[in-house]
């Protein structure tokens, strides 16, 4: 009896330790499918990304060119940078 | 046109101009330079003209018009080419200079699409019209007659003391572009071949009869408009007065270094002439002519006999002066050119002796002698075959009979040859 009840006590811990080891693999198995994603499936998030960037933003966009602008709307700023006239004497005589 | 001050050159609207499509774009697009406060940097690489290349900075909207504008005479200035090649012989040891010559007084003329559209020429000290908006119909007395001006300019607008400015603009208040469309100042051909050689070459363009369709042959019941048809161009009976110059030399100044040129004299005048460049286009007989100030030693501070063909061409040139009237001294009456008065032709008399050879292709030899208007309408065409005949002369056949011709009237006598196709007008 004695020999049976230890021979059933290590069957018994046996299938527990397959049991366990079968456990692990499927949830090993389950946490790898949801770690990796397939590349194919990242496409379609890049893609607005790259046609926004095919707009012609850079061109009609709001004038970044402030410095430009901040003198060449200044009519006083202008004035004061503005280099002196040099009054060439008209040479001509005559019309043209 | 007062010259703008220097702030008022480069004054941008904002306010207007930012709303515009080119005011969206990036100011560096088109101009280059660098992004700076102080002015010295931010105009490193400055692109100040960028329209001097059509292709690279208007080409992309504006196609249309840049595939031709190369090869229209505002560009390509060729109608002086044309001119100084006939009269320059195009001799390849005079070529250095002529091009100098070319470079230093005539080139300023030339004008792109900025120049026509966003500010005033350079030639007339540039400056941008309103805030660095592009107007699409260039603004008449501040782009198109700020270069063409002492001529056209003064008679269309009657800045000419005593004489009325055209009707079209004292009427009807039109500018230039209500006759020059777009496509005749921006050039029609895609390469030199078919390019014109000058402001009269190919088509008659603008064409008055395109506006007054009735005033062509066979249009309406106006006697002279049926008699004269297409013998006189429409400014012979039209215009006006208008202005001819005399002499003009060229030279660079020893104390500035700057080009200048010299022109003896500008006087008004009304002289009728041959048409120099008769064609199927420009069929007309006589037109009104104008000296130009060309004279044989015009480049001589370049170098000596740079016109050896002076008289390949007349001083006395097709005219199309730009003051039209209906009612003019001359059509008031048949008397004004068929008379014994011819002043008002350009006879030899009127030619300065110098410059005869030049213009015997213009010369008027003697009046047009006064027909009866019924018998102008009624004369028999001249057969179409006719105009394959070498000789000019009418009389050699219809006065001797020769050829089996019929024999001119007994009052034909009076008439030379010049005269017959006045009445009897090619049969097409």
């Amino acid at each position: 009896m004695n020999k049976i009840c230890e021979i059933e006590h290590n069957c018994e811990v046996t299938l527990s330790k397959i049991r366990l080891i079968l456990l692990m693999t499927v949830a090993t198995l389950a946490l790898a499918a949801c770690a990796a994603k397939p590349p194919t499936e990242a496409a379609p998030e890049t893609e607005p990304t790259a046609a926004a960037e095919e707009t012609p933003e850079a061109v009609v966009s709001a004038v970044p060119d402030t410095e430009c602008l901040n003198c060449h709307t200044d009519k006083q700023h202008l004035i004061d940078t503005a280099a002196p006239v040099v009054e060439a004497e008209g040479e001509s005589k005559g019309v043209g | 046109m007062a010259p703008l001050e220097p702030w008022e050159k480069a004054l941008v609207d904002a306010g207007t101009f930012l709303e515009t499509t080119h005011g969206k774009m990036a100011c560096t697009a088109c101009h280059g330079g660098t992004e700076a406060a102080d002015k010295e940097t931010a105009h490193t690489g400055l692109v100040a003209s960028p329209s001097s290349e059509p292709e690279k900075y208007c080409g992309e909207c504006h196609d249309d018009v840049t595939s031709t504008f190369e090869f229209a005479l505002h560009n390509s200035q060729q109608g002086y080419w044309t001119a100084l090649n006939a009269r320059t012989g195009e001799v390849p040891e005079n070529h250095p200079a002529v091009e100098e010559m070319f470079g230093n007084h005539c080139a300023t003329c030339h004008t792109t699409c900025g120049e026509c559209h966003v500010s005033q020429p350079k030639n007339v000290g540039g400056g941008l019209f309103t805030g660095h908006v592009f107007e699409k119909t260039p603004p008449m007395t501040r782009s198109c007659t700020a270069c063409h001006g002492s001529r056209v300019g003064n008679e269309f607008l009657g800045k000419n003391e005593g004489i009325p400015g055209d009707v079209h603009f004292r009427e009807g208040r039109m500018s230039c572009v209500k006759c020059h469309a777009g496509a005749e100042l921006h050039g029609t051909a895609t390469d030199m071949e078919t390019a014109e050689a000058n402001r009269y070459d190919g088509m008659e363009a603008p064409k008055c009869v395109d506006c007054h369709a009735t005033a062509a042959p066979g249009g309406d019941d106006n006697p002279m408009h049926q008699v004269h048809g297409e013998k006189l161009s429409c400014q012979v009976c039209h215009s006006v007065t208008y202005t001819s110059c005399d002499n003009c030399h060229v030279a660079v100044s020893e104390t500035s270094g700057n080009p200048f040129f010299e022109t003896d004299a500008t006087y008004q005048t009304f002289l009728i002439g041959r048409n120099p460049i008769q064609s199927d286009e420009r069929p007309y007989a006589f037109v009104p002519v104008r000296h130009v100030p060309a004279d044989p030693n015009a480049y001589e501070f370049y170098g000596e006999n740079l016109l050896p063909n002076f008289d390949s061409l007349p001083t006395w040139v097709y005219s199309t002066p730009h003051n039209i009237q209906k009612n003019t001294p001359q059509n008031e009456s048949c008397e004004s050119c068929h008379a014994e008065d011819v002043s008002i032709f350009l006879t030899a008399d009127k030619v300065k002796p110098e410059e005869l050879a030049a213009n015997a292709s213009v010369i008027v030899e003697a009046n047009p002698p006064l027909v009866d208007l019924e018998q102008v309408l009624s004369a028999p065409k001249t057969p179409a075959n006719h105009a394959e005949l070498v000789s000019n002369s009418c009389t050699a056949c219809h006065t001797t009979g020769i050829r089996n011709a019929p024999l001119s009237p007994e009052d034909h006598a009076v008439y030379k040859d010049d005269n017959c196709l006045g009445c009897h007008t090619m049969a097409k």
